[in-house]
């Protein structure tokens, strides 16, 4: 008989009869929630970056000094890319002998590619947002622009040579995000009217992009094509490179739903562990029959191999159909979440899980049937003469190790999976030493206690190697749910704190230094809340230490702000030092960088830069480094000097604030009052970082659910890995006349030792595990509360002791004979 | 040292000078002491002893479930300790058949599943049919779909030994094959064993401490402190 056929067989006829429930539900619940949470945060992750992509228009930008080669233009077209062109100008428009500052972005048909522009056909109407470029002769321009121009809708305006009709105004670009200190007005034409303007011509200081975007794949392949082919002046530009808050948002993201990923891993690892090491004992028998019967070693593994990939099979099936159900509902409820309908579900999420389970049954499921070839025949006669060969660590740790790195490779993040999974080693090391040491302390104490304690301790040391496994694996069950629960309510609140109610929604640029303090106590008296304003002055990086920037592309203008003396020593908030010093009452010719910019332009602390103003050079020493939260829509820079460095340069004053109400026609005050000065409104960029972090959220929320129903088999696997023989003991011991009552008070010590000791060591482990992500990954200070603890001993004590009465209760209901007669 | 010779052409079984020792926390432990004696095809052995004699280690070693310390085991001809484990196996599977006193029928196959399975393992051409027809001479051919938790005592042994004799088995080892049935159904069971060794010419040993049972053998050795008593 060939070992397929065995297997097969094995499978039908033990399947049937019950025997592999248990590990085929550890698979199958291991494959529903890889492949539930594998394809929902797939599904939330491709719609966080079509959001993001939206920030660019597209799913990628080439931007360059010149226009893109009509050949790049064919390139994307015969992948299947859709393309759109956009050029950018800064003009100076001449009306009623004013000269007015405006920016000019003219796009070809098309644009945008992705989102959607926000147009109103009346400045103080309803904002309507269509996916689609301005017709050759209309232009749409921002509203202030008309204000800072005095015209009205329905107008036209000369651009060069050519006359555009303002037929509508642009109060949002999906791309127009990174532009808050844009200082002129935008406006936003057909391509066809700016070439024949006349603006384009030699010496024009214009930018040009090329927008791309398509199906993924060949986006993918385009860009690779593209950074190949790159000529000097071009680069790629990608979502990830987007603004600031975006890309920050969604990195987070991605990390919060890998820490979900990754718990599910281990639960639905350790699930498979505990039942193919119940299934692996439970076939001693069965194997040793067998080579009773004449069967090979060989053929009695190939078989046994073979029924763990049947069920594997089983269970990938099983488990991804339920899965993909899961996930389609949960798409269905979270429907109406910020970020709009998901795109569909793809096949990768549901393979790579398949893949998983596969890697975790080979990692975890199979040292326990490996170890099943060493049991001798003579067990059938006689089971003290059946010698067992644990299987070497060597051998477990290439397993296990191997079975772990397909999560790891996949969430592409070393530092969280090392955080996450080292952590977990420590603790699962820790609570096999605790147990270890436990049983060996209370036994001593059983000798000496009464009957029931002793009952329960004893049989707790009896099957201490049982026991350790089964505290091992609660506390990592919980360690992993508690983890869950720490990521779901106190980093994602935080992260959403981070975001609070009154983040600044709006910035007012161009303000001069002499109108600084009007304005600032005019927008207070208004009511805006949390109001920010601070200098900007436009420098250039001309050296560092001396020697010119590497890259040219580091000499252009970049934004600066400097502190004010009576403040010279405070943080501006939602900053962080990771290097070095803040500026102290005392510090002169410093400056503090923000580590984005630091590691882009490639200096550190104690580099001395000198930077360039007009005619006016200085030079400041980098005494500190900083962490910013863009997400915190405060004022920020990466570059701050102190005062003494700032205050001659030539600047302008910006300016944050909150403003609580929905019309915002008061703030009109203000930009009439001050022709110059400009409000932007950002709410639309607050919505979107908001709507990541609620699907985020929901996505955690799901994940949780998923995941403790993987909790809930792991504790069912462990719980009854020594059922058989507890119930046996509780027979025995009742036919010898123990009360009922003894046997349950025993069960209740027995169980609730495994829940101290996993319980406390969980609920530490998750905290710190917790505190290490929040810090190391998050950039938030997360400290446990003791309610962590509290709560994890509490649930630890309501599901190990709850389930362990509840498995017993039909020992204690049968009569004593009927289970010492089936043994 | 003692001498180890071939077996003679009619002799299923030659046991010579078996010795058989295990670890124990106290050192090395003798279990089997030069045991020594051949058993021809078809002939019926008891080996009687008290509990903890070595009797039923000594039909795991005559059976090629283990290795003996010392001296050598002939079964069918072949000696089992220069043979390795699937040696040893693929010997069992064509020229053994056990009965034991728990029956070690798997739980979670029927009855009918249960003989199918040693047929299986044997690759026996026709699995189904002869299972079948094994179970109805040990006269449970309406009992073929119940699982052993359905089946009494005695049925179970019935089954185990319609499955030990479903492959026509050259000797038949029964460990106590009567010890966990009460005196009647005891009788049965060994009636239905002797009259298969009758029909079937299958050599048998037993394992037993029931007098009345070892009597009904051709051959009775008892074992004494691991040794030989007769």
């Amino acid at each position: 008989m060939n070992s397929m056929a065995l297997s097969w067989r094995l499978l039908t006829r033990q399947g049937r009869a019950g025997a592999l429930w248990l590990l085929l539900a550890g698979l199958i619940i291991a494959t529903a929630a890889l492949s539930a949470v594998g394809l929902f945060t797939d599904r939330v992750g491709r719609a966080l970056e079509r959001q993001a992509s939206e920030t660019l228009a597209s799913d990628l930008v080439i931007a360059s000094r010149a226009p893109a080669p009509e050949a790049w233009i064919q390139e994307a077209q015969s992948m299947g890319l859709e393309t759109a062109r956009m050029v950018m100008i800064s003009s100076a428009l001449f009306l009623n002998d004013r000269s007015q500052l405006i920016d000019i972005k003219a796009v070809s048909e098309g644009y945008p590619l992705r989102g959607a522009v926000g147009l109103k056909a009346d400045l103080a109407g309803e904002e309507s947002r269509i996916a689609s470029s301005p017709a050759p002769g209309q232009a749409w321009l921002e509203p202030r622009g008309f204000r800072e121009l005095g015209l009205e809708l329905g107008e036209t305006l000369n651009i060069g040579r050519t006359t555009v009709l303002l037929s509508q105004a642009l109060s949002y670009e999906p791309d127009g995000g990174g532009s808050q200190f844009m200082v002129a007005p935008r406006l936003l034409m057909n391509i066809d009217d700016l070439m024949d303007s006349g603006l384009l011509g030699p010496g024009a200081r214009t930018r040009h992009r090329l927008l791309v975007a398509g199906d993924e794949n060949s986006v993918n392949r385009f860009q690779r094509w593209a950074q190949s082919n790159l000529e000097p002046g071009m680069r790629v530009i990608t979502p990830a490179d987007g603004e600031a808050q975006t890309a920050e948002a969604l990195t987070q993201a991605r990390r919060f739903l890998g820490v979900a990923a990754l718990s599910t891993v281990i639960l639905a690892a350790v699930s498979i562990l505990l039942s193919a090491l119940r299934f692996a004992t439970a076939q001693r028998d069965l194997v040793a029959l067998l080579k009773t019967f004449g069967a090979s070693s060989r053929l009695i593994l190939s078989a046994l191999c073979g029924l763990l990939i049947w069920l594997v099979l089983l269970g990938v099936v099983l488990g991804g159909l339920l899965g993909f159900a899961t996930q389609s509902v949960l798409a269905e409820v979270l429907s109406n979440v910020g970020s709009g309908v998901l795109p569909p579900p793809r096949i990768y999420p549901w393979l790579g899980a398949a893949a998983l389970t596969l890697m975790l049954a080979m990692g975890f499921a199979l040292p326990p049937l490996l170890g099943l070839r060493t049991v001798t025949p003579i067990r059938i006669l006689n089971r003290s003469l059946d010698r067992t060969h644990p299987m070497s660590i060597g051998l477990w740790t290439i397993l296990v190790i191997a079975g772990l790195s397909v999560p790891s490779a996949q969430l592409g993040d070393p530092k969280l999976a090392l955080i996450v999974l080292g952590g977990t080693t420590g603790l699962a090391v820790l609570l096999a030493l605790m147990a270890w040491l436990f049983m060996h302390l209370t036994h001593a104490f059983s000798r000496i206690a009464r009957a029931s304690w002793r009952f329960g301790l004893a049989g707790l040391y009896r099957r201490r190697a049982a026991g350790i496994v089964q505290i091992t694996a609660l506390g990592l069950g919980l360690m992993a749910l508690l983890l869950l629960l720490v990521v779901r309510s106190e980093l994602i609140t935080q992260w959403k704190a981070t975001l609070p109610d009154d983040a600044p929604n709006h910035f007012v640029v161009n303000v001069q230094p002499n109108q600084r303090d009007a304005v600032y106590d005019r927008l207070a008296s208004l009511g805006v809340q949390n109001l920010q304003m601070g200098p900007m002055a436009s420098v250039r990086l001309v050296s560092i230490n001396g020697e010119s920037p590497p890259d040219d592309r580091f000499t252009g203008q970049v934004n600066i702000s400097w502190v004010s003396q009576d403040q010279i020593d405070q943080l501006p908030p939602a900053n962080r030092i990771t290097a070095g010093q803040y500026f102290q009452k005392d510090s002169v010719g410093e400056v503090s960088l923000a580590n984005r910019w630091a590691d882009r332009v490639g200096v550190g602390l104690d580099d001395v830069l000198v930077f360039e103003s007009g005619a006016r050079t200085f030079e400041a020493r980098v005494t500190s480094l900083r962490e910013v939260e863009w997400n915190s829509f405060n004022i920020n820079f990466f570059i701050l000097l102190t005062p003494d460095a700032g205050q001659a340069l030539p600047h302008q004053n910006i300016a944050s604030f909150h403003w609580p109400q929905d019309d915002a026609s008061k703030l009109r005050v203000i930009t009439d009052t001050y022709a110059n000065v400009s409000i932007l409104d950002v709410g639309g960029l607050i919505q979107r970082v908001f709507d990541i972090i609620t699907s985020v959220s929901r996505a955690a929320e799901v994940v949780f659910a998923l995941t403790l129903m993987a909790g809930l088999i792991v504790l069912l696997a462990a719980l009854e890995a020594t059922r058989d023989e507890r119930r046996h003991e509780s027979a025995l011991i009742r036919a010898l006349g123990a009360h009922q009552t003894m046997v349950r008070r025993g069960v209740i010590i027995e169980y609730g030792a495994m829940a101290l000791i996993g319980g406390s060591l969980a609920s530490g482990g998750a905290g710190l595990l917790g505190h290490y992500l929040a810090t190391e990954l998050f950039g938030f200070n997360y400290q446990p509360s003791i309610w962590l603890f509290v709560g994890g001993l509490f649930s630890a004590f309501l599901l190990i002791i709850g389930s362990g009465w509840l498995g017993n209760r039909s020992v204690l209901a049968t009569p004593p004979m009927r289970i010492l007669r089936a043994a | 040292m003692n001498p180890i010779t071939s077996p003679k052409q009619d002799c299923i079984l030659s046991c010579q000078h078996v010795g058989f020792r295990v670890e124990a926390p106290d050192g090395e432990l003798t279990i089997l002491d030069d045991i020594s004696f051949d058993l021809k095809s078809g002939e019926t052995l008891a080996i009687v002893g008290a509990s903890g004699s070595g009797k039923t280690t000594l039909l795991g070693l005559l059976a090629g479930l283990d290795r003996p310390s010392t001296g050598e085991v002939f079964l069918a001809g072949q000696a089992l300790s220069s043979m390795d484990e699937n040696q040893r196996a693929q010997l069992r599977q064509q020229q053994v058949g056990f009965v034991f006193q728990s029956f070690h029928l798997l739980p979670t196959l029927t009855a009918l599943e249960n003989v199918m399975l040693a047929l299986e393992i044997a690759q026996h051409p026709k699995v189904k049919e002869r299972a079948k027809e094994a179970l109805e001479m040990v006269g449970l051919g309406h009992r073929l779909s119940h699982y052993p938790r359905q089946l009494s005592g005695g049925e179970q042994q019935r089954v185990a030994i319609a499955r030990a004799f479903a492959n026509e088995p050259a000797i038949m080892f029964a460990d106590e094959p009567t010890g966990n049935l009460d005196r009647r159904t005891g009788d049965d069971i060994a009636d239905l064993l002797f009259d298969l060794n009758q029909r079937v010419q299958t050599a048998l040993v037993l394992v037993t401490h029931d007098p009345q049972l070892a009597e009904r053998c051709q051959t009775t050795h008892t074992i004494d402190g691991g040794r030989l008593a007769s």
